[in-house]
């Protein structure tokens, strides 16, 4: 422990946000380091200091009437559910089941009766009788039983059945399974795909919600860009996807995602937020390439008044 | 993610700013809440299961559990919108937005963070944008002394309800308030956000980084460049 992480650590230290050993570490830095003690002593000072501002609690009246002015505007907004609030939604129903242990309980049952009842009988006499499955299709084995003094084994076993749909894009159950690709499948491959066909219908609020979703949150680059290509028409006019392409452009992981970024925002560039991010990154970034672009981009800007 | 794992930050953080209500100055040291806090974290946790209900209601197109879900949260989101702008319109403004963002966009929570989580994350980011704009309108035009001056005078305010029998050391402290104010101007937004929500709101640096959809060790990063500044800033002024 040298005192450049001391110091670094003080505020979390005075915080109450160190681990048990880190603090007692820096506690007996403290006591034989006269320097880091002095600055521990600064920060406590600014900590208490600090406090001398008054905070203002929001006056009751004022309360009151933001909740009334939200109220009557809730009047006329509509969710952006739309059409998805009547299709199935297979992680809202499992989000459900979770937290109806009555429901689960009974589908719980409703599975293993249906899995008793349609459990395989192999028997050595009839041979014509092959097993119906092959070996990928099995979930797993449920239960082996042999029926005493005979030759005769049960096995239960659960069968995956896989299914398709076809359909145009415009059947809301093809879009929602594309949704649902986007959001959630293990495959980056797939949801690379689903991602593609969804920004042919970006016009929908919904899929574009899906595509900042995947803007925001896709652990692959790729579908991160992909996504960023389907809301580059957007940007001027909805500023969520332009908060969205701000927040990649300040933050994702991935200086390829960043540029493109950069692409989609030249045109909005006069905005304010853009603007102070532009400058932001001219500063400070670390990244040579953006801070050059950044200082390019702000040099074209028009002086506004 | 189970159920109980996303209750605490909800519990915590909730649990710091009822208390910092009842304690005025709005600071609340991390042990000076222990005694209560147990009996009050289990009542909380409890509530996240009618949370959930209320979310679900609410994601089905139920205004009145959207309403009542609001009503858990909309004390604290004015209060922090307030503190950060110091003026009652822009709060009101950052308020009535977003709400109505959560509202329209309820449909894609999927129970990843908490909705505490969740309503903050917008509500940081509407602050966030406000900051930002604020700033740029501050170094496009020096001239701003006046709108500082009207802004202070909510402060003022504040300290004139609380005066207390020893005038001096009342006006110093204002004056001190002041000073903090004016230091805490020269942040960053997102530093002047991650100071806010961990001095005043007595928020835990994990929960912070969630909600500015960041890291932990960048929450203290910029916590402790936030307080280099502050102390640079502070000691030019004296």
């Amino acid at each position: 422990m040298n005192c450049e992480w001391v110091k670094e650590n003080i505020p979390s230290y005075l915080y109450d946000e160190l681990g048990d050993d880190a603090r007692h570490e820096l506690e007996q830095h403290l006591a034989r380091c006269a320097g880091c003690a002095a600055e521990a002593e600064a920060v406590r000072e600014l900590k208490q200091a600090a406090s001398a501002l008054p905070r203002v609690e929001p006056a009751p009246n004022l309360l009151t009437a933001s909740r009334m002015r939200l109220q009557e505007s809730l009047e006329t907004v509509k969710q952006n559910s739309g059409w998805q609030r009547w299709v199935f939604d297979p992680g809202a129903w499992l989000q459900q089941v979770r937290f109806s242990p009555a429901l689960a309980a009974a589908i719980l049952m409703a599975g293993f009766t249906g899995g008793a009842l349609t459990a395989y009988r192999l028997a050595p006499r009839a041979e014509g009788n092959a097993v119906a499955t092959s070996e990928s299709s099995i979930a797993g084995i449920r239960g082996i039983s042999q029926e005493p003094g005979s030759n005769n084994v049960q096995v239960r076993y659960d069968r995956l059945v896989p299914e398709s749909v076809q359909g145009s894009m415009d059947d809301p159950r093809i879009q929602q399974l594309l949704l649902y690709a986007a959001r959630s499948n293990e495959n980056s491959g797939l949801r690379m795909d689903s991602i593609n066909l969804l920004t042919r219908r970006h016009d929908d609020t919904r899929v574009r919600e899906a595509l900042m979703y995947a803007l925001r949150y896709d652990r692959n680059p790729g579908v991160r860009l992909k996504a960023l290509d389907g809301l580059a028409d957007y940007v001027s006019e909805d500023v969520r996807v332009r908060n969205a392409v701000l927040e990649a452009l300040m933050q994702d992981s991935n200086p390829g995602v960043r540029i493109e970024a950069i692409r989609l925002l030249e045109s909005v560039k006069p905005d304010w937020s853009v603007r102070s991010a532009f400058r932001q990154l001219a500063e400070q970034d670390q990244n040579d390439f953006i801070r050059r672009e950044a200082r390019r981009v702000l040099a074209t800007l028009p002086e506004l008044d | 993610m189970p159920a109980e794992a996303v209750a605490l930050p909800l519990a915590v953080g909730d649990l710091r700013y009822r208390d910092s209500a009842q304690s005025g100055l709005g600071f609340t040291g991390g042990s000076q809440v222990l005694p209560l806090e147990r009996g009050r974290m289990v009542s909380q946790t409890l509530s996240r299961a009618d949370d959930t209900l209320l979310i679900r209601e609410a994601q089905r197109g139920n205004r009145a559990a959207f309403e009542e879900l609001v009503r858990q949260y909309d004390q604290p989101v004015l209060r922090l919108a307030l503190n950060l702008t110091r003026s009652e319109q822009d709060a009101q403004d950052i308020f009535q937005e977003a709400f109505l963002k959560a509202y329209r966009n309820l449909g894609s929570f999927r129970f990843e963070c908490s909705f505490y989580t969740w309503v903050y994350r917008i509500v940081t980011n509407l602050c966030l944008d406000h900051l930002r704009k604020k700033q740029v309108r501050k170094e496009e035009a020096p001239v701003a002394v006046d709108k500082q001056g009207v802004e202070y005078d909510l402060l003022d305010q504040q300290a004139d309800d609380r005066a207390g029998s020893n005038p001096e050391r009342d006006l110093m402290r204002r004056e001190l308030g002041h000073r903090i104010g004016r230091a805490l101007e020269r942040l960053t937004p997102r530093e002047r956000m991650v100071f806010e929500l961990k001095h005043y709101q007595g928020l835990k640096l994990r929960t912070i980084g969630e909600m500015l959809n960041t890291t932990e060790d960048t929450a203290k990063n910029t916590l402790f460049r936030a307080t280099q500044k502050l102390r640079a800033t502070l000691s030019e002024m004296r």
